[in-house]
């Protein structure tokens, strides 16, 4: 199922493939023989039925996600990130196909999963403080209070905000609200973290300290992290690997290995010769897929 | 799917039929106004100066226009003097009439508002939850809501006699209308975002209530207790004035019939006293319950 193949740009590893799918041959992910991923997409489709007639938002998506990866998903505008993303975690059903985590079929949101979303002034509960915002999950689960102290001063310590436990999220800067979702999915120890462009609202000097930020966790952790993003830089910049998705209805475009060097730093990293061939290649295929470049019609070919 | 909503969809109440966005906007923006910076001693005192200038200068005003038109002008039998209404007011309300009238009626009110906060919230949020029972209840609901409650007191004197359950139930009967539909109101438009964080954390059941559904309808279900108390106030005087031995209603129609003017105004002098205490007191509590909201709507008006 698996083969891989050097792309046009001579160096970028893809770890893709082709695959005999439903919905005919369509360029797959990375997957992995059957229970040894953490997290597994295969042949998922969502459609969504309008007054207007059917929408095909996803129509075929398959890869794995191995335990402690950090992977980015990126692609163009309106290629139905967010809706993979809800899928994968659950609050919405998928039209077809499945998702599994730990070889279970994901049918509501998973107990070992967090989410971090884009919105993060809506995310969190603005009547409760930010410690209380971050101990709610935990008090949901019924763990006792000793623990639960413990997980959250050592969560909001990992993000930098050990001195606002008493502030209101609204209080805060953007940035420090989103540091504040990150804490809340830190401190809930999930196994599989899920972001969805969750720096997106954000200015850009606040984005680099939380890029590496997710890194730091990430490391810290050993949690499987996707991360959902439009930003090509930061995808190539975060990711162990980027997984490019066309333009809607969405399909895998190409699974890129990103083989940069583990340590990564905003300034080295960034102005290294790797960096922008990667950079290069992924902007590369976004452009195509923005042009409505379509990865069966190639495979056809 | 999450397509752009404007920020805390809480803020944006779409205009129902119960006046509840109306409501709301009287009582939210009320924050100081200016940065929230220690002010020096002489400034401060001025501005409580102010403050005292701006609630006394009205009534003043008023009480002045009532001296000189009772003292100059023609005596009216129909209209005391300031003077003679004071001594009335203490003469009436100071001695046995407490215990009587005005405690009995301030029971019944008290009853009725909490009976009406109770039923209003526990209904609401059952309705707003469930989508089917909203679909099933909301025609029927607005049907009810649209009878005058005073018509209800004879078939409730029949129904449950005359006794203080009737006119309990007469308080209750409208005054569960606002916080009723407000509480529907606001469950429904409850953050998307939010309900999917509370979802992936696997919040649900009662701690979903209390965590997330009850505090996110809060600024509604207020602007509807507010609502409720003047109208539980006005229905617990008229409930009063049907088939009762004793209570503010009972007393005022009676100091009415045998003409003791001053002293039926002395009465309607208290009602008023009450409604402004009760106002006083639900905005204390108000300003306790959704210091969150009044926050972050002061702060999104600076941005």
């Amino acid at each position: 199922m698996t083969s891989d193949q050097t792309s046009t740009a001579g160096t970028v590893i893809s770890q893709g493939g082709v695959a005999e799918t439903p919905d005919g041959l369509i360029t797959v992910g990375k997957t992995m023989p059957d229970g040894q991923a953490m997290l597994s997409v295969r042949n998922m489709k969502k459609v969504y039925h309008t007054d207007g007639g059917d929408i095909e938002a996803v129509r075929n998506l398959t890869f794995d996600l191995p335990q402690g990866q950090l992977a980015c998903l990126v692609g163009p505008s309106g290629s139905g990130k967010t809706t993979l993303l809800k899928c994968i975690a659950g609050l919405l059903a998928p039209s077809a196909g499945e998702v599994t985590l730990h070889g279970k079929k994901v049918t509501g949101p998973p107990k070992s999963m967090a989410v971090v979303f884009q919105e993060y002034g809506r995310s969190l509960f603005p009547w409760m403080r930010v410690r209380d915002n971050v101990e709610l999950p935990l008090k949901n689960a019924g763990m006792d209070k000793a623990k639960r102290d413990e997980l959250v001063d050592n969560a909001l310590e990992a993000v930098g905000l050990a001195h606002v436990p008493k502030s209101y999220p609204w209080q805060l800067s953007g940035g420090m609200q989103q540091r504040v979702a990150i804490a809340r999915a830190v401190a809930y120890q999930p196994q599989v973290l899920l972001m969805d462009e969750p720096f997106a609202a954000v200015d850009a000097q606040t984005r680099a300290d939380l890029e590496d930020l997710v890194r730091s966790v990430w490391k810290k952790l050993g949690v499987s992290v996707l991360f959902v993003t439009h930003d090509i830089d930061e995808s190539v910049y975060l990711g162990e690997r980027v997984i490019i998705l066309s333009s809607s209805p969405t399909v895998i475009q190409e699974d890129v290995l990103i083989d940069l060097p583990d340590e990564r730093d905003q300034l080295e990293t960034r102005s290294s010769q790797r960096f922008s061939e990667l950079r290069h290649h992924v902007y590369e295929q976004i452009q195509l897929a923005k042009k409505g470049f379509r990865p069966e019609d190639a495979i056809a070919r | 799917m999450s397509a752009e909503i404007p920020l805390a969809s809480h803020t944006n109440l779409p205009d129902s039929s119960t006046g509840a966005a109306q409501a709301n906007r009287a009582v939210s923006p009320k924050g100081p106004s200016g940065p929230r910076q220690p002010r020096p001693a002489s400034k401060r005192a001025t501005g409580a100066l102010k403050g005292l200038f701006f609630i006394a200068a009205l009534p003043v005003i008023l009480v002045l226009i009532w001296y000189i038109s009772t003292a100059v002008g023609e005596k009216n039998f129909f209209v005391p003097t300031p003077a003679l209404l004071v001594e009335t007011f203490f003469a009436t309300w100071t001695g046995d009439r407490i215990t009587t009238d005005v405690i009995p009626s301030l029971t019944r009110l008290l009853i009725g508002i909490a009976g009406s906060i109770i039923i209003g919230i526990v209904a609401g949020l059952l309705i707003g939850s469930v989508r089917w029972l909203r679909a099933l209840t909301e025609p029927t609901l607005e049907f009810f809501r649209a009878i005058p409650p005073t018509v209800l007191i004879p078939v409730l004197m029949l129904l449950i006699g005359i006794g203080d359950d009737m006119k309990v139930a007469v308080i209750i009967s409208g005054a569960v209308w606002p916080i009723l539909l407000n509480t529907i109101e606001g469950v429904r438009s409850m953050d998307e975002v939010l309900s999917d964080t509370t979802h992936t954390y696997g919040i649900k059941g009662f701690n979903r209530v209390r965590y997330l559904i009850l505090p996110s309808a809060m600024p509604q279900i207020m602007a509807g207790i507010r609502q409720s108390l003047s109208i539980a106030l006005i229905l617990m005087v008229i409930s009063e004035m049907f088939a009762a031995s004793s209570g503010l209603g009972f007393t005022i129609v009676q100091f009415q019939r045998s003409f003791a003017i001053p002293e039926m105004w002395s009465g309607i002098v208290l009602l008023g006293i009450i409604g402004v205490i009760m106002s006083f007191i639900f905005q204390l509590i108000e300003r306790n319950v959704l210091r969150w909201y009044h926050g972050l709507r002061e702060i999104e008006n600076a941005a």
